[in-house]
């Protein structure tokens, strides 16, 4: 196995010994980096389509797909710089107009008196596939969408390829998928179509086999305005 | 650098620009979230929750300049939320909190530390693949370069020499570095 030495002249190709503290920190930061499981990691492929399901849907363009975010709105959280001379990596030039960007934080926000109830409460029952089983879903509105929690405890866990999805669906039947997930505690989903739109909520029984469209295998169903 | 047409066309919830812009920095983003959540989950809530918000602010956005920094600021942002989210819900009251516990003070990583992942992990995943293999195999893995050749079947004098490309083309994408190699 290498050391933490070892590696550190792999990035300097020398012995890092001549290394002054300050050189080292940096080096030593960097190899941590590159020793994260995190910088070597790729994201579910599923999340591209969700990533483009979820803004198409808030842009009221056609989409195939919604996938579960949470989000929690808060101000700005940056602090100050690190006060440095030292030259730091490449993007690092442009950081304070960046903040200065990022900080406005635009949003798209409903008008008032188009926004209709903040937070519904959604009781779901089980289907014939589970009988007796049921739980609730609680959809809250934020900037962004719709968050919708969804506690279901009694669902047995699902994985190695299979998986609970959550959907919304329109009286005319148009589905909009709003998640995936193993079990039904704390399930938390996202959605950005309005539930007032699409009141019905449904959970089925998926696997990952490529096929997006819904299996049909329906465990629990749910209606705005029915409880 | 994706085009301004690109950029614009995001701006318009485009559903092929918005793929063309998580393309180039989907694993980017979401690379930075795993790294500051340390939970692969979060960090998918996190990307997702980025690009979301990207298209929201985007028309603030100045197209002259380069999309991935802009980026990079609100994944930070983004993780910094869903962290203290998640902090406030694993610690709901003091009275969880056992008598003889220390206390800790969890800070949110700095901008700069965030900064410096997304360019570590661009900058390997700009590297040839064979390259990207052995830095992978000596940094995450702990291998030495008699390990690697063992392990990738090849001569060892391979290996020190992909490795050695490597840590060039690092130095060379990571400015801080190249200083200490001249």
């Amino acid at each position: 196995m290498t050391t933490d030495d070892d590696r550190i002249a792999y990035l300097v190709d020398r012995d890092p010994g001549g290394l002054d503290a300050e050189d080292r920190e940096e080096l030593d930061d960097l190899a941590a980096i590159l020793a994260d499981p995190a910088m070597w990691s790729w994201p579910n492929p599923a999340l591209e389509d969700a990533v483009v399901g979820a803004i198409g849907a808030v842009a009221g363009t056609p989409t195939a797909d919604v996938s579960p975010a949470r989000e929690t709105p808060s101000p700005s959280p940056f602090g100050p710089r690190r006060p440095t001379g030292r030259p730091r990596l490449a993007l690092l030039g442009a950081a304070a107009a960046l903040l200065l960007l990022a900080g406005v934080g635009a949003t798209r926000l409903l008008g008032a008196d188009q926004r209709g109830p903040d937070e519904i409460n959604v009781a779901l029952s089980g289907t014939e596939l589970y009988p007796g089983e049921g739980g609730e879903a609680t959809l809250r509105r934020f900037d962004s969408g719709w968050e919708i929690r969804l506690d279901a405890a009694g669902l047995p866990r699902l994985d190695q390829g299979r998986f609970y999805q959550a959907w919304l669906r329109s009286d005319t039947g148009v589905l909009v998928p709003v998640g995936t997930f193993n079990e039904g505690r704390d399930v938390v989903l996202w959605a950005g179509v309005a539930p007032t739109q699409f009141p019905t909520i449904t959970v089925t029984i998926e696997e990952a086999d490529g096929n997006q469209e819904s299996s049909g295998q329906r465990v629990l169903a749910g209606r705005v305005g029915a409880t | 650098m994706l085009d301004k047409g690109i950029c614009v066309r995001f701006r318009e919830g485009d559903p092929e620009a918005v793929r063309a812009v998580y393309r180039a920095y989907g694993h980017l983003v979401h690379a930075v979230a795993w790294r500051m959540l340390r939970d692969r989950g979060l960090a998918e809530e996190a990307t997702q929750q980025t690009f979301l918000r990207a298209w929201q602010a985007s028309l603030t956005f100045d197209l002259s300049r380069e999309l991935a920094p802009w980026l990079a600021t609100i994944a930070r942002r983004v993780a910094v939320d869903i962290y203290r989210r998640e902090s406030r819900r694993a610690h709901d009251s003091i009275d969880d909190v056992a008598s003889d516990a220390p206390a800790v003070v969890t800070l949110p990583p700095s901008v700069d530390s965030v900064y410096d992942a997304w360019e570590v992990r661009q900058a390997v995943a700009e590297l040839p693949a064979d390259e990207e293999e052995v830095v992978r195999l000596q940094h995450l893995g702990g291998l030495t370069h008699r390990e690697i050749a063992e392990r990738l079947r090849v001569p060892i004098g391979t290996v020190k020499s992909r490795s050695f490309r490597a840590h060039r083309r690092l130095a060379g994408r990571l400015g801080h570095l190249q200083e200490r190699l001249t």
